[in-house]
């Protein structure tokens, strides 16, 4: 009876083991670096959150304080593809995909900014 | 077999039931995320990023309020709800100020002082001259160039009592390249206050400061790569990182490159180095020694390292031509 019950014991303690393992396994491996979104702000209120991790080709359009700004995502970046800014900076930075590298149209109070970890910054100089 | 008696007691008493907790207690302590709080404003045409790794949501929203107030004062653009440097630059008069708008333009109009030779705030008028020309993708004439330095030469600002300050002359003020170190400066301050040491302020990518990070050794990584060294970073805490470029903001027209920084004395914005990046224990000093140090050789950069205690690292041609010794760059 003892044999037996240390048996069950032993199979016990290696399950929860393997469970331990598997868990672990899958927070550090799974737990992606490319957990990406694109968040879009109106002055300081956030009003679009674009996940990018799917890669897709979408657009979006926000009322911006002077006019209409046409934001587009693609291959898992964004940018700011028309404003009626005069002079057009935030277009003219084309596609970003990098984090915490802003997209800014100062005219319309709108920017756009890339959230999420894609290597190990914590912040860019520039 | 008192021993194996006694180990098979403790055994069968505590070890099945503490096993399983401490297990579940190791895999959720294991997958946890940091403690962080983070917000985002946008002053100065630009943003501020603060991250706290302690503290409260009322420590954020104070620091995003001195953000918010400076972003008023320093307007040289708009005419806001305070009297700012817009209200200033329209006229020749004495103008009653507010005692931070007063300390900003003193502190700024004096640093001068500080061996940041090539800066000045009464460039105001010059930077948005070329500024429009560059957007136009032309160069500005040489005789506004020198129709505004002429301008600059012959203007001054007065410090009287009671917060009052006249400008002088036609020049304009701009604040642009001192106010976001400053500002930090003001953020530092409160987070001393608070007892609070884990943090990070990004005020543009241009001015930075560190705290310590939490976890691990408390040295944040400070990517480079927008400075032309792609993939490269410098491990740093507890200073102040400001940086002054061409690669953000720089035009080119015809080969060469027209930045943002306009040369006080020559009016010129074609500058000497690419990038310089300035580690100091002064914000609003790093601030305006990084875009002075734009126009300096590297000779004359390193006498100014030991000078005022700093350390730098020069980029011309996306390559390190100069590096202070105690930097050290890493490649991720």
């Amino acid at each position: 009876m003892d044999k037996k019950k240390l048996r069950n014991d032993i199979i016990l303690i290696a399950s929860l083991l393997l469970v331990a393992i598997v868990s672990l396994v899958f927070v550090f491996v799974f737990r992606t670096k490319d957990n990406l979104v694109a968040k879009v702000y109106l002055q300081n209120t956030i009003v679009e959150t674009i996940d990018l991790s799917t890669k897709q080709d979408s657009d979006y359009y926000v009322d911006g304080l002077k006019g209409k700004v046409h934001i587009k995502t693609h291959d898992g970046g964004v940018a700011i593809v028309e404003s009626n800014c005069p002079h057009q900076d935030c277009v003219n930075i084309g596609y970003v995909y990098e984090t915490n590298r802003p997209i800014i149209c100062a005219y319309n109070a709108v920017y756009v900014v890339i959230e999420g970890s894609n290597n190990d910054a914590d912040v860019r100089v520039g | 077999m008192k021993m194996e008696q006694r180990l098979r007691s403790i055994y069968n008493m505590n070890f099945k039931k503490i096993f399983p907790l401490s297990l579940i207690t190791f895999i959720s302590a294991c997958s946890q995320t940091p403690f962080v709080l983070e917000k985002r404003v946008f002053p100065f045409d630009s943003y501020a990023y603060i991250k706290l790794f302690e503290g409260d949501n009322s420590n954020l929203m104070d620091l995003a309020n001195i953000f918010n107030r400076f972003d008023e004062l320093s307007d040289n653009y708009l005419q806001r709800t305070i009297t700012n440097v817009f209200s200033i630059n329209q006229s020749n008069d004495e103008v009653q100020i507010n005692k931070d708008l007063y300390d900003l333009l003193k502190i700024s109009y004096d640093v001068k002082n500080e061996g940041v030779s090539n800066y000045n705030i009464l460039c105001g008028s010059l930077s948005k001259k070329w500024k429009e020309s560059l957007n136009n993708g032309q160069i500005l004439d040489e005789n506004i160039v020198n129709d505004e330095i002429n301008k600059i030469n012959n203007s001054d600002i007065l410090f009287k009592d009671n917060y009052v300050v006249q400008r002088l002359g036609e020049a304009e003020i701009d604040l642009g390249g001192i106010v976001k170190g400053y500002v930090l400066d003001m953020a530092q301050n409160y987070l001393k206050e608070h007892n609070l040491t884990s943090y990070l302020i990004d005020a543009g990518m241009s001015s930075i400061l560190l705290g310590e990070k939490k976890p691990n050794d408390g040295y944040f990584n400070v990517d480079l790569t927008e400075v032309g060294l792609k993939d490269n970073y410098i491990k740093m805490k507890n200073c102040f990182v400001s940086t002054s470029g061409v690669y953000r903001q720089g035009k080119t027209i015809n080969g060469i490159t027209y930045s943002h920084i306009v040369n006080p004395v020559t009016g010129s914005v074609i500058n000497e180095n690419d990038a310089v990046i300035v580690i100091s224990d002064k914000g609003y000093f790093g601030d305006a020694m990084s875009t002075s140090l734009m126009m300096n050789t590297v000779e004359e950069i390193k006498q100014i390292e030991i000078d005022y205690s700093i350390k730098t690292l020069v980029i011309k041609d996306k390559k390190i031509i100069y590096q202070n010794k105690e930097i050290e760059v890493f490649k991720f």
